[in-house]
């Protein structure tokens, strides 16, 4: 009884503030670093902008022919006409509503997938895990781009089938990762206290460990979004991506061509869109990671 | 500042590097460097469906006729035949006497490996291979119903393990060594076009027999040229054929090809070397053009308005010594209805489709104001096309085609529903593609585009598995039966009638005109066709096109030619001049 009263009163003597939650330091780290702080204001616009192209808000019209074919920049049309004479500004903000659906899309998808087989690996071990282990060195031996490509042909051609394909060829990094973890988690103090207590494998995996693992899934979530984004423009560009709308990709298979007459515009919108989130998440995946992984910490 | 001098400097050291690997050429070899605009499906002559297939077989396969090389319009001559046959009164029995001494190929499935003389009997196995149900040829159409017994042949031994071609048929014999004999099941006047397309080279059953599956990689004819090495991808190199026979350059010319005659009655082929690099995208083959690395190519789109003004080429492209000729090509491009679909029996809906698309744009756009407006099935050069003839229910008409729409029961295209448009995938064709959909959406038609790879596009097309789709029809030969029978009905999927359209008088006719000799009667008749066709908006015909190409000042004697596929062998290239000319490059 007398030691643990000693202990209360050396807790409240050390306490001189609250400490902060995982978030709440998340959040400080990246507020108070200017470079992050942009990044995160930078995808922050890109969300609003895809929301507000999605609800028809603006670029509703990108499809209006709004002047000649191939106009150049110009204070009437910032970045140009296409072939048909539509903005290429316009198209270029429609371009991000698609580039973000996908990258979202695609990211939760493969957070599913990656999160419950790695969970499920590591928890369990043995033969689980070799099966899961075997069939994700398979997956991964297959070039990436040709599996893709192969999805894309069997499932035609379509948003769908880009969130799809991107969806289930991207897990593998994830599964990796989340099988080491939970391996490392299964065995601590923590979770045996909880199998003492008669949790169940479900409720120790899902309530126990993965909250405390769940840094790693945030920091994979935004690389797997920034590479999904890269990925949908490369399947646009060989012509097996979205159809029907516009996006960065096709407007850089349309440039393929266009360059050889000076057209240069509708390249030059869709990189730089493109550049500029790809850029701001990948600075924004590196403050995460600085914030979250707890080997970082205090650094 | 400091990142843009970086910049400078990177790019100056990448240009020194490039120029520093790029390969002098040496202009004192005879080689004509080509460029193949698609992948090659190999080299068998059954198999040679597409144009581009069709060509490389040319080098290497001849049939018994050939068309001149400097006539217009087109005109037929014997190439392994003696003279042209003899054709019996009733216009059924044809017979070919065929050149004596004419060789195969040197090749290891011949005794000795020396090539061995071609017969008469190796003409009957040819078209017989065509025939056999186990070849499964693209090109057995051409030979479908038009022999006697052939048929019954090809269906007897359809089943049976093993095809017997020692078995006669009545329709195709060798009457001696050299005396060739067919029979026609019913007068068909085109036939001995039909002896001049690829499909119906003669070939040799010694290399069938040795190389079994992989003939089709494996070429030996009697042609200008051999493939001395098999396992060639993207850049095919050919080589003169030593035991080529006797063949000269033409020495009489049509008016328009009068000054290629420089080198008349010389022994052909002309050159020693026939490179050809499968080059898909328009931009490296036409780089490639500027470098002087290929002797003659299109103008892709996009270069155009940089390459030529006014029908005349740049200063720049012409300071170099590149020629331009400009020459209407033997084709239509059109939208087509699959008529499976019962949507499509509808004809004011055909026809406000038609109202609403604008063909000028779609020239100004696609074909940069080059390509003739097609207002029925037949290109102009070809007897049947009436120049008068105006389609009524093509140009521009919004106005027309929403009052169509409305008679067709879908005011403002409410009720109708959304519309599959297919088209193979590439760039071009993706934004052709979007601009269907664009001018349908002004009538209120809603348009999906679906785009698939250039084979699967087809096998879609053969299976009826389209709703509409845009394709080119390019001539077989200089006949309008070649593009009437797009739309006979027994030609349907997987034959070349690709819309399934299927209307009986029109199939009456086209049997009446096919059975007609060359005369103003089958003319006339063509005519109203062709005008049947376009009142009753069979597809939406869009343009004849025409083609644009660039060649360089040392290529001697090239001309434009939709239907001389064997070209190669009477190209020239002045050495003197290309060593002189690369100099400006």
């Amino acid at each position: 009884m007398t030691a643990s009263a000693t202990t209360n009163i050396s807790v409240t003597n050390t306490r001189t503030k609250p400490s902060r939650s995982m978030w709440q330091h998340t959040f400080h780290v990246i507020t108070h670093d200017k470079l992050s702080c942009i990044a995160l204001l930078v995808v922050i616009f890109y969300f609003v902008l895809a929301l507000l192209t999605f609800m028809g808000v603006i670029a509703g019209n990108w499809g209006a022919e709004i002047g000649p074919a191939y106009s150049p920049p110009s204070a009437q049309y910032i970045f140009g006409t296409d072939i048909f004479g539509r903005s290429v500004f316009l198209k270029m903000i429609k371009g991000a509503e698609t580039a973000v659906a996908i990258g979202l899309v695609t990211s939760i998808i493969s957070l599913i997938i990656g999160t419950i087989l790695g969970a499920v690996a590591g928890y369990f071990g043995g033969i689980v895990d070799e099966v899961i282990v075997w069939f994700y060195t398979t997956f991964s031996s297959i070039p990436f781009f040709m599996l893709l490509i192969a999805i894309a042909f069997i499932m035609g051609k379509g948003t769908t089938t880009v969130f799809i394909s991107l969806g289930v060829t991207s897990w593998v990094g994830l599964c990796r990762i989340v099988r080491g973890e939970v391996m490392k988690h299964k065995d601590r103090e923590y979770s045996q206290a909880a199998s003492a207590l008669g949790a169940g494998h479900y409720r120790k995996i899902f309530k126990h460990i993965l909250p405390n693992i769940s840094h790693v899934l945030i920091i994979n979530f935004s690389q797997t979004f920034e590479s999904a984004i890269k990925s949908e423009v490369i399947l646009s560009y060989l012509g097996l991506g979205v159809q029907g709308r516009p996006s960065w990709g096709t407007m850089i298979d349309d440039s393929k061509l266009e360059l050889a007459r000076g057209v240069w515009w509708q390249l030059a919108a869709a990189t730089l869109a493109m550049f500029l989130i790809v850029l701001a998440f990948n600075i924004l995946g590196d403050a995460l990671r600085d914030a979250l992984d707890p080997k970082l910490k205090g650094k | 500042m400091k990142m843009r001098n970086i910049l400078l400097v990177l790019t100056l050291v990448a240009a020194s590097v490039l120029t520093g690997c790029a390969k002098k050429q040496d202009a004192s070899e005879r080689v004509l460097n080509i460029v193949s605009p698609a992948e090659i499906k190999g080299f068998d002559p059954a198999m040679a469906d597409d144009l581009y297939s069709g060509r490389e077989i040319a080098k290497i396969y001849e049939s018994l006729l050939a068309y001149h090389w400097l006539k217009v319009p087109y005109e037929l001559i014997p190439n392994l035949a003696e003279a042209m046959p003899e054709i019996s009164k009733d216009g059924i029995t044809y017979t070919f006497k065929i050149k004596k001494g004419v060789v195969f190929q040197d090749d290891a499935a011949f005794s000795n490996g020396k090539g061995r003389e071609i017969e008469a009997a190796d003409f009957v196995y040819s078209l017989k291979r065509l025939a056999d149900a186990k070849t499964t040829a693209n090109g057995w159409w051409v030979l479908d119903g038009k022999l006697v017994g052939l048929n019954e042949w090809r269906d007897k031994y359809a089943k049976l393990p093993t095809t017997n071609y020692d078995e006669e048929v009545a329709g195709l014999k060798a009457i001696d060594k050299y005396t060739l004999q067919f029979k026609l099941a019913k007068p068909f006047p085109q036939f001995l076009y039909t002896l001049a397309m690829g499909f119906t080279s003669v070939v040799s059953k010694e290399v069938v027999a040795k190389y079994g599956q992989e003939f089709i990689n494996h070429p030996v004819g009697t042609g200008p040229y051999i493939l001395p090495k098999f396992d060639q991808g993207k850049r095919i190199v050919y080589t003169k054929n030593p035991t080529f026979r006797e063949k000269f350059y033409p020495s009489d010319a049509s008016p328009e090809y009068k000054d290629l005659l420089t080198d008349a009655g010389k022994r052909l082929p002309l050159v020693d070397k026939l490179i050809v690099n499968v080059i898909v995208e328009s931009q490296p083959g036409w780089l490639k053009f500027n470098k002087g690395e290929i002797d003659y190519y299109s103008i892709p789109k996009d270069n155009f308005a940089t390459a030529v003004k006014d029908n005349k080429l740049s200063a720049e492209l012409s300071g170099k010594g590149i020629d331009l000729m400009i020459s209407p090509m033997l084709d239509l491009t059109y939208t087509g209805f699959n008529y499976e679909n019962k949507l499509f029996h509808n004809i004011k809906l055909r026809r406000a489709m038609s109202l609403a698309f604008d063909e000028k744009k779609s020239n100004q756009l696609f074909y940069n104001n080059t390509s003739f407006y097609a207002q029925g099935a037949i290109p102009p050069g070809i007897a049947g096309q009436n120049k008068d003839f105006k389609n009524p229910y093509k140009g521009f008409d919004l106005v027309a085609a929403k009052k169509m729409l409305s008679e067709a029961g879908y005011p403002e295209g409410k009720g109708l529903p959304e519309i599959i448009y297919d088209i193979p995938d590439s760039t071009t064709s993706r934004q052709m593609g979007e601009y269907f959909q664009k001018q349908m959406e002004q009538i209120g038609i809603k348009i999906k585009v679906s785009a698939s790879p250039w084979p699967e596009f087809q096998a879609k097309l053969k299976k009826r598995d389209v709703q509409m789709f845009g394709a080119a029809w390019g001539a077989d030969y200089p006949d309008a039966e070649n593009f009437l029978q797009l739309f006979y009905g027994p030609n349907s999927s997987p034959g070349s009638n690709s819309t399934n359209y299927n209307e009986p008088a029109f199939n009456k006719q086209f049997e009446v005109a096919t059975k007609m000799q060359d005369s103003p009667v089958r003319t006339g008749l063509y005519e109203k066709m062709n005008k049947t066709l376009a009142e009753d908006v069979v597809v939406i015909f869009n343009m004849h096109r025409q083609a644009y190409t660039v060649r360089h000042g040392w290529l001697r004697n090239y001309h434009n030619s939709d239907l001389n596929n064997d070209i190669y062998q009477y190209l020239n290239v002045d050495t003197a001049k290309k060593e002189e000319l690369l100099k400006k490059f």
